[in-house]
Parts: structure tokens; sequence; C-alpha cells
């Protein structure tokens, strides 16, 4: 299968590297071999259409942080448009930043790798919070498969477990730990009793939280998961803006401590059901299937038939949110019949 | 199960532990003591209700009984098996915006009553936080307790974290 590769940060790479680390593995179990065609990123692009090597694109990325760089087929200010449209493949992969506002770059990008039948799979939340309708309805109309794994949960297969597994249930509910950030910030107050500040300039120095924190701590990011959710999971044509949202700047440790004393963990929970979409600091149960520490993420569907099932994990980092691209890759691979 | 006791008391020193003795004695689990000095009765006594926890009737009936031998005037016996607990966490200038009024406003809710309150006082000019438990006789009243107390924090901008489970 032809893929393009739309960013090539840190989740591109990662991606990358698993392609390498299981090359023999897709083949093997999956019959599928992979060839990167095309990666792109803001300074422009390496082509090559009878496939790359992946060891000397990420060489390449890691010294002149770019892909423009690649030995004869980099070329500097080629941008994801021309590529999407010229380059033959089967697959975009959408992997640039998040933009909540209006989906930019993503959202284009989607839309003319769609139209120009390319089967897309992307982690970027931005388009799907802006437009999940719209996209979904385009990849129908033009009988192309879109998957989008990575944007919830990381690794952890939420959307998959709910759409694939559970798919005779009716799922009422959907409740989760979906921002690993404030969790980290959460767990780590409950546990030394240090001030908000402290803790998130640690989490800062650890990489766990980005410079500007905001859209984390103020509970966006799960909104958006929320939305996604929502969308995906629920069938409802619910956008970012229909969350009702509370962040969890107020925490301070001597509010997890009266907690504590009464049996209770203070987690950032994201509600989605069909006649509401919230997310706010909760009071959880300790030893609640929910209550997991440090950077973990975890959601909960309570459904008709099963009742509830939760589901746990890591919900981001480069390394293991690869795995819910390759995952995507293999499921749109298997779906074709290929 | 939650047993609710109302009782009269003389107002004389030592009225109140006499009759939380018993029922510590017997087994029961003391969840709160409200004494209503402001509201005394035509004869002079005091409205004490006290609510615990114990675990079974037999107990119960020890504790009853050991009142009503102490001549305690009991007015009421409120067993509540589904005795709805929430705990609810608030955090803003708690104190500033009359905490008393906060309850209060709880508490004429019928069948409903904060039970517990537990502060942590921020630094000066900090947010301070605080737990409190609302007693509700059934889920109605529970939820309606807790959309009062929604509304007072909204009025007070106060953040209320709710459980979970209610949500
Ligand atoms: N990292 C994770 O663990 C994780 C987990 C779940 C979801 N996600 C989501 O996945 C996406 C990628 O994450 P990441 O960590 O890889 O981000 P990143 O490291 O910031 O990488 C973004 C990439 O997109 C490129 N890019 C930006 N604008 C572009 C444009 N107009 N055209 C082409 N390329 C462009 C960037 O190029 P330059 O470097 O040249 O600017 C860079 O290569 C984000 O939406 C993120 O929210 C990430």
């Amino acid at each position: 299968m032809r893929l393009i590769m739309i960013g090539f940060g840190n989740l591109g790479r990662a991606f990358g590297r698993s392609l390498l680390e299981k090359k023999e593995f897709l083949l093997t179990n999956y019959g599928l071999t992979p060839s990167v065609v095309a990666a792109v990123d803001e300074y422009g692009a390496a082509v090559d259409e009878g496939g790359l090597d992946v060891k000397k694109l990420l060489k390449t990325a890691e010294k002149a942080n770019t892909v423009a760089d690649y030995p004869a087929r980099g070329k500097k200010g080629r941008s994801a448009l021309e590529v999407i449209e010229e380059v033959e493949a089967d697959l975009v992969f959408e992997l640039t930043p998040t933009n909540i506002k209006n989906g930019e770059p993503g959202l284009t990008h989607i839309k003319k790798a769609m139209m120009a039948g390319r089967h897309v799979i992307t982690s970027n939340k931005g388009p799907l919070v802006v437009a999940f309708r719209e996209l979904d309805r385009l990849a129908k109309q033009k009988g192309v498969e879109f998957r989008y794994s990575g944007s919830v949960g990381g690794a952890v297969p939420v959307i998959g477990l709910a759409k694939k597994m559970l798919a005779g249930n009716m799922v009422h509910a959907i409740r989760g730990v979906l921002n690993g950030t404030t969790n980290y910030i959460l767990t780590r107050m409950s546990k030394e009793g240090a001030p908000f500040d402290v803790v998130l300039r640690e989490a800062q120095e650890l990489g766990i939280a980005e410079k500007d924190p905001t859209l984390d701590i103020e509970g966006t990011d799960t909104a958006c998961k929320i939305t996604i959710l929502a969308n995906a999971v629920l069938g409802i044509s619910a956008k970012l803006k229909d969350v009702k949202v509370v962040g969890i700047r107020r925490i301070r440790p001597e509010a997890i401590r009266l907690a504590q004393e009464a049996g209770y963990a203070v987690k950032l929970i994201g509600v989605a059901k069909r006649d509401s979409l919230e997310v706010g600091p909760k009071l959880v149960p300790v030893g609640h299937p929910l209550a997991v520490g440090g950077t973990l993420n975890a959601v909960t569907f309570e459904t008709d038939l099963a009742r509830e099932v939760t589901i746990t994990g890591f919900g981001a980092g480069p390394r293991e949110t690869s795995s819910a691209l390759l995952g995507d890759l293999i499921d749109i691979h298997t779906a074709l019949g290929d | 199960m939650l047993v609710r006791i109302e009782m009269e008391l003389e107002d004389v020193p030592g009225q109140l532990v006499k009759v939380l003795d018993p029922i510590s004695r017997f087994g029961g689990n003391i969840q709160n003591v409200v004494h209503q000095r402001d509201r005394k009765t035509p004869l002079g006594r005091v409205p004490v209700t006290v609510i615990f926890d114990v675990d079974e009737r037999a107990r119960l009936n020890r504790i009853i009984a050991a009142l009503r031998n102490m001549g305690i005037r009991i007015t009421r016996i409120g067993e509540r098996e589904g005795m709805v607990k929430s705990i609810v966490l608030m955090i803003g200038h708690i104190i500033h915006t009359d905490i008393r009024d906060t309850i209060d406003r709880v508490n004429v809710i019928r069948g409903v009553m904060v039970s517990d309150l537990s502060l942590a006082m921020g630094a000066v000019g900090e947010e301070s936080a605080a737990r409190a438990t609302i007693m509700a006789s059934d889920e109605k009243r529970a939820r309606a307790a807790l959309s009062r107390l929604e509304k007072i924090a909204g009025e007070k901008k106060l953040l209320m974290i709710t459980s979970l489970e209610g949500m």
C-alpha cells in the first residue's frame, strides 16, 4: 500500500520507526507491504513514487529537521496540497498540529485527499471537532476509508472497542479520563500535596505538559475527545462548542485531601450522553475503574447488553500512539480485502 | 441502616452527652447531631436530632429502649434504609460568601440535611475548599439538593465538584 505522510513530527517519525520495526510482522501476518511514497512538513516534501527509504527519511528529519533535505528526492517549498494531488498513492496520513478553531491545515488536507480518492488516517483532533459529519459523509461519498483511532485515547483503542467489539450494543453513556497531562497533575497533587503550579512545572520539565498547557488544563482537549466520541460512537452531530467545560485550574491540594479523606479521588472526567456533553472535575471513588493514576487514560462505556466495559492504557506518547495508526492501517487493509 | 431520631431534651447541662452514650454503646455510629437551642418548645425543651448508622435491628431496639428508660422524650424515629448520601466538594471564597447561608438554603429542602462539613482554609486572598456530606431521604430529594447547591455555587462563584456516580 502506498502511503503519504502529511506531517512528520513526533508522531510521524514514531510511526516511521514502527513501520521499520514491524516490516516482517506486517508481511507475514497480514500480507501487507506499506511503502511511504511521500512525506511532507512545513518546509517541504520528500517524494519517491517507488518508495522512500524510511530509515533515510528518519535520519534526514532528525538531522535537518525537515524531510525536504532528503537526498535527491527532497524539495523545499513543495506543499502538502501539491503532494496530495500530484503523487499517486492509496492512503494519506494526516498528522499535522491540532487546530481547534477551524481545523486547518488538516481539514483541507483530509478533504483534498478524500476527493482524490485516497483513504485517510488521522490523529489530528482539529478537523474532527470542526467537521466530523462533513468528513464522514465525504468519505462515504467518495468510497474511501476514514479512520481516526489515535485522536482519542492515544494507544487505547477506545473507538475501535465501541464501534467494533461492542457493535451489537446500544451505548448509553461514555465516561472517561481522556487527558494524560491533567491526570498526571491531579495524581501528583494527591500524592505529594504540592501546589498546582509546582506540579505543572514538573510536568512541563518531564515533557508531559506542553509549554502552553492551556488546552489541557482548561479541559478543552478532553472536550475535543468527548466531541469525537459523541459523533463516532453515539452518532450525534456534536461540535466542540456543544460541550460544557470546566477545567482543573482551581483544584488545589487541600481540596484533593478533603476528597481523599472521604474515599474519593478528583479526576477530570468527560461525559458523553445523548442529552448532554460535559467535562469537569469529578469525585471518583478510590478503586473505581476510572480512578487511574499518572498519565493513564481510562474510558467506560455504559451499554445495554454488556453493561459497563472499561478500557485503560497510555493516552499519548508517539510510540504508543503509533500503535493506533498502525492498527488503522491494518484495519483498512483488511477491510479492502487486499 | 441509617436512623434518624428526633427528641426533646431538658435544657440542662449534660443532657446531650447522656443521650449519645447509649447510641454509641450499643453499636450506633453517630453521623450527625443537630442541637436546636434556638427552637425551644413551649415547655422549654430543646429539639435534638441524631443521625446514626447501625447494622442490626436488635441493636436499634436496645438503643431506643435505653433512651426511653432514661425518660427521654422521643418525638420521631425514622429509619432511612434507602437514605441517599452525596459528597460534594466546593472551592472558592466559601467563608466570605456566607457558608451558613449556603448550608441553610440546602437544609430547608424537606428530607435533606447537610450532615457533615469539613473546611480547608486557603491562605489570605486564596480560595478555600470544603467538603459537605448531604443526606437525603430519596434520590429525588438528593438531586434537588444538588441542583440547589449548584445554583448557589453559581451565584457565589464557587466551583462545585460532585461524584461521578451522579452524572
Ligand atoms: N504525539 C502524540 O503522542 C499524539 C497523540 C495523539 C494525537 N496526536 C496528534 O497528532 C498530530 C501530530 O502530533 P505530533 O506530536 O507529531 O506533532 P508535531 O511533532 O508538532 O508534528 C507536526 C508535523 O506537522 C507538520 N506540519 C505543520 N504544518 C504543516 C503544513 N501546513 N503542511 C504540512 N506539514 C505541516 C510539522 O512540520 P514542521 O516540523 O516543519 O513544522 C510537523 O512535521 C497532532 O494533531 C496531535 O495533536 C499526537
